[in-house]
């Protein structure tokens, strides 16, 4: 695992949690190594500002935290970088940690803080979250292309309304519109929308 | 399946695989059934011995779940989708037979915004339920005056029926969701907290916490779930498919001592009753006056404004309201399709090919039929 450390540069955590005693027995375990340690209560309400705006690489939380669900999802609602997050747990089940950890996208540090065991779970936590979220990627990039659509169909739709072209006619003038003032279709597209919508007096 | 339909109820009960069960929930109003099956002794009655665990997040209930340290969850109805097509990791195949409630969920607005929204109307309190063009006619507004953040919302879970409500709600006016606003997660306990100190906008929510931001004085409930959608499973019982086929007696005695629940809980009086148990510290640890309204069907809107009455506002029994139905199913993956949550390259039919996994009518009408013949011997 030593090979996998090295191989990474610096990587701040963010630990969210209100046991002192736990944040300081991880602090030691991650001593000298690449992780570098930021700590945040977890009882403060801005919590989500404050996740938002640190420039944490991974986050580590308690398993029974309410604030769970907000750190999970940041990663698929908003347009924040996802985070691989691991989590403390009093239950020392080795088939649960087990699983949670082969299941990739959270891992647990359980029980009492073994320092070998931190590094190593911080280790595989990050090289699953990686592998995860290039299968992701697929996804975003197929949702991107079906928005521009959605925008170009609707000028499209207007062009061929308001002018009484058919629609390849409105296609090709969309495109010629976006080549010739070097912008992508969708942006075109969209600028055309918005100005026959404020044209109309609002929406 | 077809030597378990004709189980008679003794068979069933002679045949229970795990009758001790580690249940999970999240403690909300809509946990009333199984929080009320509990205290009336229905799980005990078919055969099961019951320990309640009260999860703090939908992520951990979720992971408990999948790693069986819980048997069987109250889960946001999205969910088992979620789970078994792996939206957030590893695929865990999960499934549903059983409605837990329907409908519940309504969108409250911070004391601000609701300001701004009157001085639009000059001065007036606008209709209820609210047009969310006022929302659009603000966002424009604030487009213009680049200094202002957009208008931030939450909901309490991204695979969420808030969620999709929300959604629903601002895209009936144009507004576009990704564009236009900020949709946050943030925990229920913690939402009125945010939403008074402004950290957001508004919230779409499930009782008790539209009443609570109102009695609190701090927002406006403008809109339920019922003005937006109409009916739809809220919350439901899972369990993994390995766990169902391992234990598929006990199964059906579980959902038929919550069907029993619900049907307790769709006669008037019981609802304050069950106002009053769920009220208590170890439940939702809320005053009465948070919790009874929704229960009875009232919504409250604000401090100075009449309350509404929603027609079931809260179904547990009702028209059928506990059988899924594939079509239920199949109307939550188009919604979570259109969130953006699943690919669009998925086809209708593959769609529903999902949902013929994940929900199994058949075993709730295996349960009826045993439920029958108890009633009648």
């Amino acid at each position: 695992m030593s090979q996998l450390s090295q191989s990474v540069p610096v990587l701040n955590v963010l630990i969210i949690d209100d046991n002192s005693a736990r944040v300081a027995a991880v602090q030691n375990a991650l001593t000298g190594t690449a992780y570098n340690i930021q700590h945040l209560a977890s009882t403060k309400s801005s919590l989500l500002k404050e996740v938002e705006s640190s420039n944490a690489d991974i986050i580590i939380l308690d398993m029974e935290s309410p604030s769970r669900d907000t750190i999970e999802s940041l990663s698929v609602i908003s347009n924040y970088n996802p985070k691989p997050v691991v989590m403390f747990s009093t239950q020392d089940n080795p088939a649960l940690l087990q699983e949670s950890i082969s299941a990739g996208v959270s891992s647990y540090i359980a029980g009492q803080i073994d320092p070998k065991r931190v590094k190593f779970i911080l280790d595989v936590a990050v090289a699953r979250f990686n592998e995860f979220q290039e299968l992701k990627q697929e996804l975003r990039d197929t949702k991107e292309k079906l928005s521009s659509r959605k925008w170009v169909d609707q000028a499209k739709a207007l062009l061929i309304e308001k002018q009484g072209i058919t629609e390849q006619e409105a296609y090709t003038a969309i495109r010629k519109m976006a080549m010739e003032n070097g912008e992508k279709m969708e942006v075109v597209a969209k600028n055309l929308v918005s100005m026959a919508k404020l044209l109309a007096g609002g929406r | 399946m077809s030597s378990l339909s004709t189980l008679t109820p003794t068979a069933l009960l002679n045949q229970i695989e795990k009758p001790q069960l580690d249940l999970g929930i999240v403690a909300l109003t809509d946990s009333a059934p199984i929080i009320m099956a509990q205290q009336m002794g229905l799980f005990a009655k078919w055969g099961l011995d019951v320990q309640l665990h009260m999860q703090n997040s939908w992520a951990t209930l979720r992971d408990k779940l999948h790693t069986e340290k819980l048997d069987a969850v109250q889960m946001l109805a999205p969910m088992p989708m979620a789970s078994s097509m792996g939206l957030l990791g590893p695929a865990f195949p999960l499934l549903t037979a059983f409605n837990l409630s329907m409908n519940g969920n309504a969108i409250t607005l911070s004391q601000p915004l609701m300001h701004e929204i009157k001085t639009l109307n000059h001065g007036n309190m606008p209709a209820l339920p609210l047009n969310a063009t006022w929302l659009a006619d603000i966002i424009q507004q604030r487009n213009h005056s680049l200094s202002d953040k957009p208008l931030t919302f939450a909901v309490v879970y991204p695979y969420s029926c808030h969620h999709y409500q929300l959604r629903d709600w601002l895209e009936s006016a144009g507004i576009d969701v990704e564009r236009d606003v900020n949709i946050v997660i943030i925990p229920p306990t913690q939402m009125t907290k945010a939403l008074a100190d402004n950290t957001i906008d508004g919230f779409c929510v499930g009782a008790p916490w539209n009443t609570k931001a109102v009695r609190d004085g701090i927002g406006c409930t403008v809109i339920t779930s019922c003005d937006i959608w109409n009916e739809s499973p809220e919350k439901v019982l899972a369990v993994t498919q390995t766990w169902q086929c391992a234990n598929p007696n006990t199964f059906l005695a579980l959902i038929a001592a919550l069907q029993e629940a619900c049907e307790w809980l769709a006669f008037p009086p019981n609802r304050f009753e069950t106002a009053i148990c769920m009220s208590q510290p170890e439940y939702l640890n809320e005053k009465l006056e948070n919790v009874a309204p929704a229960l009875l069907d009232s919504c409250l809107t604000s401090l100075d404004n009449s309350p509404r009455e929603i027609s079931a506002y809260l179904r547990f029994y009702t028209h059928q309201a506990n059988y899924p139905t594939l079509a239920q199913g199949h109307a939550l993956l188009v919604d979570m399709q259109r969130a953006g949550q699943i690919p669009q390259s998925l086809s209708d039919l593959q769609l529903k090919q999902w949902v013929e996994r994940i929900y199994r009518p058949d075993l709730y009408q295996q349960m009826r039929q045993i439920q029958q013949q108890a009633a009648s011997m």
